[in-house]
C-alpha cells in the first residue's frame, strides 16, 4: 500500500535520479530523450503519479505539489544542461584560429585604360557645364579636317600638322575639330559639345605619338565670350587636378579661331614655383583654344553676327602625364600589362 | 625666325630700354614665343682686344713670330708666341687669349713654352673662337676698328649680343624680318619704328636703271610687283666682320658682299632679294612668266630642275635665270668676276611659290617668306636698302632710279570696327580709348566714325588683319590676354545628344570582369592583317593603305582588333608575363569599295570589343587553372548581358572562321538572328604569325549589331515556393549540349522556371557512345504552391520528349 509519504519520496528520488542520468550526456537529442523518459506521458513521473488515485483526497494536493516541484526541477536541469552545451560549443568555436597573414583571396577586378579613365572624368566634368559628348570618324575628308576650318590647301598652317593622307581628299584626322564641323552642320545653336577621340599626326618622340587622343570642346550661343572660354577651362583644370590652378592664355594662331590662344596652366607638380616638368617656368602648356572664326561659321551657315562661340582642344595623354607622372607617351599604346595594371 | 637683339634695337626708338629678358618676355606674352635666348659670345671668355707694338722672328723656328702686345695705351707689353703667317705690323689690333682665358671646347689657356720661349696664352683665329671658318691666320681687326684696347673680344667681333629664336605664327610673314619684330616691340614697350638708313643720292652714279634693264611681267597674278635696280662697278669680296657675323648668327653662311647684302636685307626687312650678274642677263631683259612644258634649268645648288607649267620663272632674253621666289639660277649668279649687279626685289603669289617649292623639295629662306605672302609695298624699301648697302660694301655706284613694274598696286582697305563688339567678344569692359591706343601703338590708323565705332587701317605689312575680328584679336594681344577675366557661359539648355555609350559600357563590363583595357594604334603592319588568313574577297583582308606612313609598321589601317591584341600578348610574354587577359574597345576601318588601293570614300568604322585570354587564370593559393574556351564564352555572355540584358543567345559552332581553331569556335547569334560576335581558340597559325606560341582564347562583339538596351522593367518577386527536380539522362556523345537543352525547353510548359545543366559526364563505364547529363529543373507557379503531382506531370513530359527526340534514356 503506497503511502503519501512514500510517493512523495519516490517523486523526489526521481528528481535526483534524473540529475544523474543527464550528467554525462553531451548532445541535445539524448537529453531530450531522457527528459521524455521522466516527464513524457508515459514517463516515470507519470507512472509514479498513477498511484495518486489510491491516496486519500486530502493528501493529493501535497503530492501534486511535490510532483510539480520535481517536474520543474527536471525542466530546469534540462535547460541548464542545454545552456551548458551551447556555451561549450560556442567556446569551442571561438577557440578556432586561422593564419590571418595568408594573402587575401583576390577579387581580380580589371583595369580601365588610364586614358579611358581620364576621358570619362573629363566628360563628367564638362557634363556639369552642360557639354554633351559628340563623335566623328577618324578617317575624315580633307574638307572637314581642313577646308571647313579655314585651312585651305597650300595654307602654311598645314605644315603645323603633318598629315597622314589616305588619298588626295581623305586623311586621318589630325585633330578632333572636324567633329565641330559635323556638329554645326547637323545642329543649330545653342551648341555645347565635347568631342574626345583618336587623332593622328606624323610625329614620333617621347612626347609625341603618331596616334594620340584629343578632347575638343565647342560652345556656340548668343553672347559667348573669350572670358567664358577662360572660365570654362579654369573650371575644368580645378576639377581635374583637384586644386585651384591658374590658367594663362598666350596669343597664338590657329586658322579656325580668332582670337586664338595657347592655354597654359600653373604647373600641377610645383604649383607654379618652377620644376623640371615645367622647365622652371611654372607653366605647362595644355592645349589650344579661341573664339570660333567667322569663316568657320560661314562654312556651316551659322550667323556670326548673332552667334559667337569658343572652341578648345587638349591632349588627354598630356593631361594624364601631368596628373599621373607618365613619363613617356609610348606606354599608353603598347598593351604592356605592367603599365595597364597600375591604374 | 632668328633675331639678333642689337639689330632689332637698331630698328626702333623705344621709350625705355628693356633688357633682353624683358623684351623676350613681352614678345612671348604677345604670341611671339621666344623658343630660345642665346648669348652669342658665350663660347669663350677672357679674350681681349690687344694692339701689336713690335714683332720679331722666333730664334728657334722660322714659322713662329714673337709678338709684343699691349692692352692699354702706355701699358707694359707682353711677348706672345704666334704661329700664324699673318701677324700684322705694329699699330693693328689682334685678339689675345691671355692665361686664364677659355676657348670653345673647354680649353683654358696658361703660359707654356713654345720652342723654348714661354708664351702667355695665344693670339686667336676665327676657328679657334668658333666665330667663322677662316683658319688661314689670326684675326686682325680692321685698321679703323674703334674697339678700345683691353675690351672683351666679343665687342670687336659683334658677338656681345643675344640671339632670340622667335616662333612666328604661320600667318605673320611680317615677322620673318627684324623690322616686323621691331614693330611688335615698339607696340609692346612703347616707341616708334626707325627704318634702316638709306642714302641713295650720295651713292647714285650717272647710269640710268631704265636704260640698263627692261622688265616684263607676263603673269601679274603670279608676280604682282617686280623692282629692278642696277649697281655698277662693284668689287666682289668679303663682307665686313660684324656684318658677316650677323648673318652667321641668323644661320646664313657669309659668301660675298653682294650675296650677303641680299640675305642681310631679307633678314632685316623680310623681303627676299636676288642679285644677278648683269653681264649674264641676256638682252638686259627680265621676263616673269610660267614655265613651258619640258623646260629645264640648273639652280644655284648645281641641281638640274625639270619645270612644269605651273612654275613661275624669272627669265632673261634667252632662258630662265631663276625659279621665282624659290632659288636663283647657276648661270647668272654673282661671281668674283661680277662688276654690274641687277638687283631683284619682287612679290610673288604665295600659293604659286609654295606649290613649286614643295614639288621641287626646295625649301629656301626666300620660299619660306614668299609662301607666307610678302607685302608688295616692302619691295621698294628693300630694293633701296640693298642697293645702298651693295654700293657701300662693294664700292660701286647705283644706277639712277629703278624699274618698278607694279600693274595693280595693292591698297589696304579700312576695316569697320565696333568697340562694343570687342567688349562682347572678349568679355572685358575695355574702354574705347584703351583699344584705340593699342591700335595706334601697332601702327594702325584709327578714324572714329561714331560712338564706339571706327575705321581702322593696318599697315600694309599686316596682311593678316582683314576683318573686325582680326583687329579685336590684335588689340587684345597688345593689351594682354591676362586682362581677360574668367566667367562661365550662361547655362542654356543645349539639345542633349543621344550618345552611343555602348563602347564605354562594354569597357566597364570587361574591366569589371577582370580584364585589362589596352588601346592600340589604328594603323598597323600589313603582316598583322595578313595573320588573320582571310580570303582575298573579305574586306578585312584589304586594309586601307596610308599614302605616307612613317614606317611599314604603320602602313595600313586595322580591320580587326585581334592582331594588335595578340601582338600585345607576344610583347608581354617577351618580358615574362605569360598570363594575361586584355581587351580593347575601338574602331576598325573597313573600306566600302572592292579595291585594294587608295580609298575614294570614307570608311565604315564599326566599334568592336575584342578580348584575348592566355596562360593561367588568376588564382589564390595552389595551382591555377588555364584560361579556356568557356572562360571566353562566359565573358562574352557577361558582356552581352551588360549591354542588352539577359537576351536569349545562341552559339553556333563555326568551322570556317580562318583565324579561329575549326574545332573550338562559335558564332554568337542574337535573338534577331544576326551574328553579333564570335568566340574561340585563336588559330595556331594566326597566333604564331603574331609571335605567340601558346593557346590564346578570344572573342569579339560588334557593338553596332546589338539593339539599344531596353529600359529594365521590374518583374514581380515570386510569392509562392518553387520545386526543383533533377533529371539525369544518357544521351549520344555527339549530341551537343545546346541541342539537349533546346529539346528540354521545347517540352517545358509554363510551370518550368529554369533549366540548368549541372554535369556533362563522360566515362568508359557508361554505355558505349553515350554521355551522362544532369539537369536541374525548377518549377514554379505564380499563383499557388505547386503540388507534387503537378510537378511530376510536368517533369515526366520533359523526360518523354527527351526520350522521343534525343533517344535519351533516363538514368
Amino acid at each position: 500500500m503506497t503511502t503519501t509519504l512514500a510517493l512523495v519520496a519516490e517523486l523526489e528520488q526521481l528528481g535526483s535520479e534524473f540529475d544523474g542520468v543527464i550528467a554525462p550526456l553531451v548532445d541535445e537529442q539524448a537529453i531530450r530523450a531522457a527528459q521524455a523518459q521522466f516527464l513524457g506521458k508515459k514517463g516515470r513521473v507519470s507512472e509514479a503519479m498513477k498511484a495518486l488515485g489510491k491516496l486519500p483526497p486530502a493528501d493529493r494536493p501535497t503530492v501534486g505539489a511535490a510532483a510539480n516541484r520535481v517536474k520543474d526541477a527536471i525542466t530546469a536541469a534540462v535547460d541548464r544542461k542545454l545552456g551548458e552545451l551551447v556555451a561549450a560549443a560556442r567556446a569551442a568555436d571561438l577557440a578556432r584560429t586561422i593564419d590571418v597573414t595568408l594573402p587575401g583571396r583576390p577579387h581580380h577586378s580589371g583595369h580601365l585604360h588610364l586614358l579611358t579613365q581620364v576621358r570619362l572624368e573629363a566628360q563628367a566634368i564638362f557634363a556639369e557645364l552642360g557639354f554633351a559628348v559628340a563623335e566623328g570618324p577618324q578617317i575624315e575628308t580633307d574638307w572637314h579636317t581642313f577646308e571647313a576650318l579655314a585651312i585651305p590647301k597650300d595654307h602654311p598652317a598645314r605644315d603645323m600638322q603633318d598629315t597622314f593622307y589616305l588619298s588626295d581628299e581623305i586623311v586621318l584626322r589630325t585633330h578632333t575639330s572636324p567633329v565641330q564641323i559635323r556638329t554645326m552642320q547637323a545642329q543649330r545653336p545653342p551648341i555645347r559639345i565635347i568631342a574626345p577621340g583618336q587623332v593622328y599626326r606624323r610625329d614620333d618622340d617621347p612626347t609625341h605619338s603618331p596616334m594620340f587622343t584629343q578632347i575638343e570642346g565647342l560652345c556656340v550661343d548668343e553672347n559667348i565670350s573669350f572670358a567664358d572660354l577662360k572660365g570654362t577651362l579654369v573650371h575644368f583644370v580645378s576639377r581635374f587636378f583637384g586644386k585651384s590652378l591658374a590658367i594663362r592664355f598666350r596669343p597664338s594662331y590657329f586658322p579656325f579661331v580668332e582670337p586664338g590662344a595657347e592655354v597654359d596652366m600653373a604647373c600641377s607638380f610645383c604649383e607654379g614655383r618652377g620644376c623640371r616638368v615645367c622647365k622652371q617656368t611654372g607653366w605647362v602648356e595644355i592645349g589650344g583654344s579661341g573664339m570660333v572664326d567667322p569663316d568657320v561659321f560661314a562654312h556651316v551657315d551659322i550667323d556670326s553676327e548673332r552667334y559667337t562661340g569658343f572652341a578648345f582642344g587638349m591632349g588627354l595623354e598630356r593631361m594624364a602625364m601631368l596628373r599621373h607622372g607618365v613619363n613617356d607617351i609610348k606606354y599608353y599604346y603598347e598593351g604592356d600589362l605592367r603599365f595597364l595594371g597600375q591604374f | 625666325m632668328k633675331v639678333v637683339w642689337s639689330w632689332l634695337l637698331e630698328l626702333v626708338d623705344l621709350d625705355r630700354q628693356p633688357t633682353v629678358e624683358e623684351g623676350a618676355r613681352a614678345l612671348t606674352a604677345a604670341g611671339l614665343e621666344i623658343e630660345a635666348l642665346t648669348d652669342l659670345g658665350a663660347g669663350f671668355t677672357g679674350v681681349v682686344v690687344a694692339e701689336v707694338v713690335a714683332k720679331r722672328p722666333h730664334p728657334e723656328a722660322a714659322k713662329l713670330t714673337l709678338v709684343d702686345v699691349i692692352t692699354a695705351r702706355g701699358g707694359a707689353a707682353t711677348q706672345v708666341v704666334c704661329g700664324a703667317p699673318n701677324v700684322p705690323e705694329p699699330g693693328r689690333k689682334v685678339l689675345w687669349a691671355p692665361p686664364g682665358a677659355t676657348l670653345p671646347g673647354g680649353i683654358t689657356l696658361a703660359t707654356k713654352p713654345v720652342k723654348g720661349v714661354p708664351s702667355p696664352g695665344m693670339l686667336c683665329s676665327e676657328t679657334e673662337l668658333a666665330i667663322g671658318d677662316d683658319d688661314d691666320g689670326i684675326i686682325v681687326l680692321a685698321a679703323d676698328d674703334a674697339t678700345p684696347l683691353g675690351a672683351p673680344a666679343q665687342q670687336a667681333l659683334g658677338v656681345d649680343d643675344w640671339l632670340l629664336e622667335v616662333n612666328a605664327p604661320a600667318n605673320r610673314a611680317d615677322l620673318l624680318g627684324h623690322l616686323g619684330v621691331a614693330r611688335e616691340l615698339a607696340a609692346l614697350i612703347g616707341g616708334r619704328l626707325v627704318p634702316p638708313s638709306i642714302a641713295l643720292d650720295e651713292l647714285t652714279g650717272d647710269l640710268d636703271a631704265a636704260a640698263l634693264a627692261a622688265i616684263a611681267i607676263a603673269d601679274p597674278a603670279g608676280c604682282p610687283r617686280y623692282i629692278a635696280r642696277v649697281i655698277d662697278g662693284v668689287t666682289v669680296g668679303k663682307s665686313p666682320r660684324k656684318f658677316a657675323q650677323r648673318l652667321r648668327a641668323v644661320g646664313v653662311r657669309p659668301l660675298s658682299n653682294i650675296v650677303d647684302v641680299t640675305n642681310y636685307v631679307m633678314f632685316e626687312l623680310g623681303q627676299p632679294l636676288h642679285g644677278f650678274d648683269w653681264a649674264h642677263v641676256a638682252g638686259a631683259r627680265i621676263e616673269v612668266r610660267r614655265a613651258t612644258a619640258g623646260e629645264r634649268m640648273t639652280t644655284l645648288d648645281d641641281q638640274e630642275r625639270a619645270l612644269v607649267p605651273e612654275d613661275l620663272l624669272i627669265c632673261d632674253g634667252a632662258r630662265p635665270v631663276a625659279i621665282a621666289g624659290v632659288m636663283g639660277g647657276k648661270d647668272s649668279e654673282v661671281s668674283a668676276a661680277t662688276t654690274r649687279v641687277l638687283l631683284e626685289a619682287a612679290s610673288f603669289d604665295a600659293r604659286s611659290v609654295r606649290r613649286t617649292a614643295r614639288r621641287l623639295g626646295l625649301h629656301s629662306e626666300a620660299s619660306h617668306r614668299f609662301e607666307r605672302q610678302v607685302d608688295p609695298a616692302l619691295a621698294e624699301l628693300a630694293s633701296a636698302r640693298a642697293a645702298s648697302l651693295i654700293a657701300r660694301l662693294g664700292g660701286g655706284r647705283i644706277a639712277r632710279g629703278s624699274v618698278d613694274v607694279y600693274p595693280r598696286p595693292t591698297t589696304v582697305a579700312p576695316i569697320a570696327v565696333r568697340w562694343e563688339r570687342l567688349r562682347a567678344l572678349s568679355g572685358t569692359g575695355m574702354i574705347d580709348a584703351i583699344a584705340i591706343g593699342a591700335c595706334e601703338r601697332l601702327g594702325f590708323a584709327v578714324e572714329s566714325t561714331g560712338p564706339h565705332t571706327a575705321q581702322v587701317t593696318p599697315p600694309s605689312a599686316r596682311a593678316d588683319i582683314l576683318r573686325e575680328v582680326d583687329v579685336i584679336e590684335d588689340v587684345l594681344r597688345i593689351v594682354g590676354y591676362d586682362q581677360v577675366p574668367s566667367t562661365l557661359p550662361r547655362l542654356a539648355s543645349a539639345p542633349r545628344h543621344t550618345v552611343d555609350d555602348r563602347g564605354d559600357r562594354a569597357r566597364r563590363a570587361l574591366a569589371g570582369a577582370g580584364l585589362a583595357e589596352a588601346i592600340t594604334f589604328g594603323f598597323q603592319a600589313p603582316t598583322r592583317a595578313a595573320a588573320l588568313q582571310l580570303p582575298a574577297d573579305d574586306r578585312r583582308a584589304r586594309p586601307i593603305p596610308l599614302r605616307n606612313p612613317m614606317s611599314l609598321d604603320q602602313a595600313v589601317m586595322r580591320t580587326a582588333l585581334l592582331p594588335n591584341l595578340i601582338a600585345a600578348i607576344a610583347r608581354n610574354r617577351s618580358f615574362g608575363r605569360a598570363d594575361g587577359a586584355l581587351f580593347e574597345v575601338g574602331s576598325v576601318f573597313l573600306r566600302k569599295d572592292a579595291g585594294t588601293g587608295e580609298i575614294t570614300e570614307l570608311a565604315d568604322e564599326p566599334i568592336h570589343a575584342t578580348a584575348v585570354l592566355t596562360g593561367l587564370r588568376p588564382a589564390w593559393l595552389g595551382p591555377a587553372r588555364a584560361w579556356d574556351f568557356f572562360d571566353a564564352k562566359g565573358l562574352l555572355e557577361t558582356l552581352v548581358a551588360a549591354l542588352v540584358g539577359n537576351a536569349p543567345l545562341a552559339f553556333e559552332r563555326a568551322t570556317d572562321i580562318p583565324y579561329l581553331h575549326p574545332g573550338a569556335a562559335a558564332r554568337l547569334v542574337g535573338p534577331d538572328g544576326a551574328v553579333w560576335g564570335e568566340v574561340g581558340e585563336v588559330h595556331p597559325a594566326t597566333r604564331e604569325a603574331l609571335g605567340v606560341d601558346g593557346p590564346v582564347f578570344a572573342f569579339t562583339l560588334e557593338l553596332a549589331r546589338l539593339p539599344a538596351a531596353a529600359i529594365a522593367q521590374m518583374r514581380a518577386i515570386p510569392k509562392f515556393p518553387s520545386a526543383s527536380r533533377d533529371l539525369s539522362l544518357l544521351v549520344g556523345v555527339d549530341v551537343p549540349a545546346g541541342e539537349v537543352e533546346r529539346v528540354l525547353r521545347s517540352a517545358a510548359d509554363a510551370l518550368v522556371e529554369a533549366i540548368a545543366l549541372r554535369e556533362d559526364y563522360r566515362d568508359a563505364k557508361l554505355p558505349a557512345g553515350t554521355k551522362s547529363m544532369l539537369f536541374s529543373i525548377t518549377y514554379r507557379a505564380g499563383d499557388r504552391t505547386l503540388t507534387d503531382a503537378e510537378v511530376a506531370a510536368a517533369h515526366e513530359a520533359i523526360v518523354a520528349r527527351a526520350t522521343a527526340d534525343l533517344g535519351a534514356t533516363r538514368r
